[in-house]
């Protein structure tokens, strides 16, 4: 049956001959493992886009959906991790497969005529490959690929004429949806097709003058003659398979690719290139103020135009390698360079502890953004995926509803407590010290209902005591509660401060002011805030609005939780908000 | 090496090659070979397919997500339209409904996602979808014909939401409301249009 639909096939496309074509190719001096480069880097390409379109079936170009519809791929979408993972990674992978391509045909001198023009294609096509890592590093639009791009972009700007140059990129003086719909262009069309273009004529050129055999008689070239299938094709498929597993080990081992928190243009990051471009990007600390260019345009333009001309600067009798030192002596500089750049890079990197734990903090912000990404991002951007943080939210019921008396962040009324470091011990110090302050009571009309402690009544010893007590009996006692101090406040607490006159500490129990056990808890603060009038809290000398009917339960839990996360024993909340 | 005598070793090897080997036409193909060749096609094929299927399994998972998650989602909930008191008998309100909505990666707050007809006899509240059962245009309330009518093809409707003319297959389709504290509440849906049947969508 197959047998039949290739004949019919044939009869009018003639692909068996088309098959045998390729198949046929003679490989002089037989197959061998050195050959794999290129069909390594075809294959990669090849998959790369396969991988980009489907990355593509999810991805959104805008600045404003982007990261969350990346957020989506990476975190939601069946499998969308290991595909971008692999998509990722192969674009590392296809850096390391150019330069080991680079590294054969410059050893075996492939680039010498008549294959000038083998080695120039070749040459456009791995800049282009840096092109793809260049533009595709920004289209997450996260904080990592918003900054390293930044410093791309600047560096075209810091260029002659480079100001037309880098708005025509940006598509306009800051970045922005043209950045992204220029780039994403450039990514998935532009530069695809210029590399299967010159794939094309690079692959049109190699089947007219063959592979570069070892230097050794024709007779022998003859006598190994291999054909490419089906030895080679092996070879190359072997290559292929451990390239592809080693891409799949190292995209398990990395849970895909990495997504940092959504661009903001206002924060600040420690922007960093991919590691490829790191030897570039240590040059640049080199070279400061008009010297830049010596960086940016001198040193990469004089080591592309010895690349260039290398089959001309090349004047070797033959190919063997000992006759072509001097020009291997110059490449091999070259890389050793590049090597070294890199390597310094990562040693400064690994050495500075300040971008390490900028680094940490990032990585905790991109994770903490990307949970809050499964409930959805509003449309407003990636960086609206804050708004989904429900502190976010509480920090704008509580600057609608209490601010107006309550501070907290040192924003807000003075004409009741301060909730700024609530509940710690500094905190309850003052507090017991000077109820009348205007951090505390002073602005409510509960100024006059608890008298101030000035320290010739009670010792700082004792108000130690009676604060740990305090803590010891709230709803939340610190984990570091030093039990014997509170035992010996509970005494404190009665005799000489007499609290117990007013203030009940059996749960539950109404008096003439709040009752002080179970202080400090999400639950209590909660109840406060829906009725401060109940018994057990200030019963008939509330003061406060009663929030239960203004405000829903959801409201009034996360307001509790705003405040709740005031006091330095709060279990530290996974909430980055504050830092916005 | 001179020209010559990388001829003729060229030749000697050629023809050593064509007796040896026993490959009458086809060089580099030995015949004695045939067990090696088939085993290195087999690897080829395998290897091959592999390669493709790192990238090809995962991608049909990926791509079917969308057939086993609601990538696109409304409210499926009750919707609050406001307080019951301000429905009157006799005079049918049309109320919008918002709610927020699911787009895969985005979440859209309090969109309008539909509305409803309110109609209240005595104490009863009854919501009748405006999505005509025909092929969905807006239903209206003519006042003076104290009727229900679709501007598209003349259903008409009455109070209650029986059809009384027109090409309508059903009558309006009634929504399921619920009442708390004060508040009146709708769950919206879609329902197939063309059909005599209610049929969910």
């Amino acid at each position: 049956m197959l047998a039949k639909v290739i004949d019919w096939l044939d009869e009018r496309a003639a692909i068996k001959k088309l098959w045998h074509e390729a198949a046929d190719e003679h490989i002089p001096g037989g197959a061998r493992p050195r050959y794999v480069f290129g069909s390594v880097l075809m294959f990669l390409f090849m998959q790369q886009v396969v991988l980009g379109i489907l990355l593509a079936s999810y991805y959104s170009p805008s600045a404003t959906d982007a990261w969350a519809s990346t957020a989506y791929i990476s975190d939601q979408v069946t499998a969308g991790w290991f595909l971008r993972g692999l998509h990722h990674h192969g674009s590392s992978a296809m850096v390391i497969v150019t330069v080991l391509h680079f590294f054969q045909v410059t050893l075996a001198g492939a680039y010498r005529k008549p294959r000038e023009l083998n080695w120039l294609t070749g040459l456009i096509m791995a800049a282009l490959v840096l092109g793809f890592a260049l533009t595709g590093y920004l289209l997450p639009w996260d904080q990592k690929g918003y900054w390293a791009t930044q410093v791309a972009t600047s560096i075209m700007g810091s260029m002659p004429a480079g100001d037309v140059q880098q708005r025509l990129l940006q598509g306009g003086s800051q970045y922005g949806n043209l950045t992204i719909t220029r780039f994403f262009a450039l990514h998935v069309f532009v530069l695809p097709l210029a590399l299967a273009g010159l794939l094309g004529a690079h692959l049109a050129l190699f089947r007219k003058h063959g592979v570069t055999p070892p230097v050794m008689p024709q007779a022998e070239l003859d006598r190994r003659m291999d054909r490419f299938f089906p030895k080679q094709l092996f070879i190359d498929l072997v290559a292929m398979a451990i390239t592809s597993a080693a891409l799949v080990f190292v995209t398990f081992s990395t849970h895909g690719s990495e997504l940092f928190a959504p661009a903001q243009p206002a924060s600040n990051f420690v922007a960093r290139p991919e590691w490829y471009f790191l030897f570039l990007f240590q040059l640049l600390k080199y070279f400061h103020g008009p010297l830049q260019i010596i960086a940016t345009v001198i040193i990469p333009g004089a080591a592309a135009t010895f690349l260039v001309l290398l089959p001309w600067l090349d004047k070797a009798e033959s190919r063997h390698a000992k006759d072509r030192l001097p020009v291997l002596l110059g490449v091999g500089t070259l890389m050793a360079g590049v090597v070294a750049l890199t390597g310094l890079a990562m040693a400064e990197d690994k050495a500075n502890e300040k971008y390490q734990k900028d680094l940490i903090v990032a990585h905790k912000e991109a994770e903490y953004a990307r949970e809050l990404a499964k409930k959805g991002v509003l449309p407003q951007g990636g960086d609206a995926v804050f708004e989904n943080d429900p502190m976010v939210g509480a920090k704008r019921v509580f600057k609608e509803n209490c601010s107006s008396c309550h501070a907290i962040d040192g924003i807000g009324g003075a004409e009741a407590p301060d909730f700024g470091d609530y509940n710690s011990r500094a905190w309850l110090t003052a507090f017991v010290r000077n109820p009348e302050s205007s951090r505390f009571f002073g602005g409510t009309k509960h100024k006059d209902e608890m008298d101030a402690y000035p320290p010739n009544e009670v010792s700082d010893a004792q108000l130690s005591e009676v604060v740990e007590y305090l803590l010891s009996i709230s709803g939340v006692p610190p984990q570091d509660l030093d039990a014997a101090l509170a035992q010996k406040g509970s005494a404190t607490f009665s005799n000489p401060l007499n609290c117990a006159d007013c203030h009940e500490i059996v749960p539950g129990k109404g008096g003439s002011s709040p009752n002080l056990a179970g202080r400090g808890s999400v639950e209590w603060i909660s109840s406060m805030i829906k009725d401060s009038g109940q018994a057990h809290l200030f019963g008939d000398d509330a003061k406060m609005p009663k929030f239960g009917a203004k405000l829903s339960a959801d409201e009034i839990g996360r307001l509790a939780q705003l405040i709740y996360n005031q006091q330095p024993y709060a279990a530290p909340s996974p909430s980055v908000a504050s830092a916005h | 090496m001179t020209l010559d005598a990388v001829k003729k070793v060229l030749a000697r090897e050629t023809t050593a090659c064509l007796d040896s080997r026993a490959m009458p036409k086809d060089k580099g193909h030995p015949v004695d070979d045939e067990g090696r060749r088939f085993l290195l096609k087999v690897g080829v094929h395998s290897l091959g397919a592999g390669v493709a299927a790192v990238t090809a399994g995962p991608a049909l998972a990926y791509l079917a997500y969308p057939l086993s998650h609601d990538t696109t989602t409304g409210a499926h909930g009750f919707i609050t339209v406001g307080r019951a008191e301000r429905f009157k008998e006799g005079v049918p309100l049309k109320v919008d409904l918002l709610s927020d909505k699911m787009d895969a990666w985005n979440r859209i707050e309090s969109v309008k996602i539909g509305s409803a007809w309110i109609v209240r006899t005595g104490a009863k509240l009854v919501a009748y979808s405006t999505v005509c059962p025909h092929l969905g245009c807006a239903i209206d309330f003519d006042g003076p014909a104290n009727k229900f009518k679709c501007p598209c093809h003349r259903s008409a409707f009455g109070q209650n939401g029986q059809i009384e003319e027109g090409p309508s297959p059903r009558h309006m389709d009634e929504l399921e409301v619920k009442e708390a504290g004060g508040l009146l509440a709708i769950r919206y849906q879609r329902f197939k249009q063309g059909v005599s049947d209610k049929q969910i969508v």
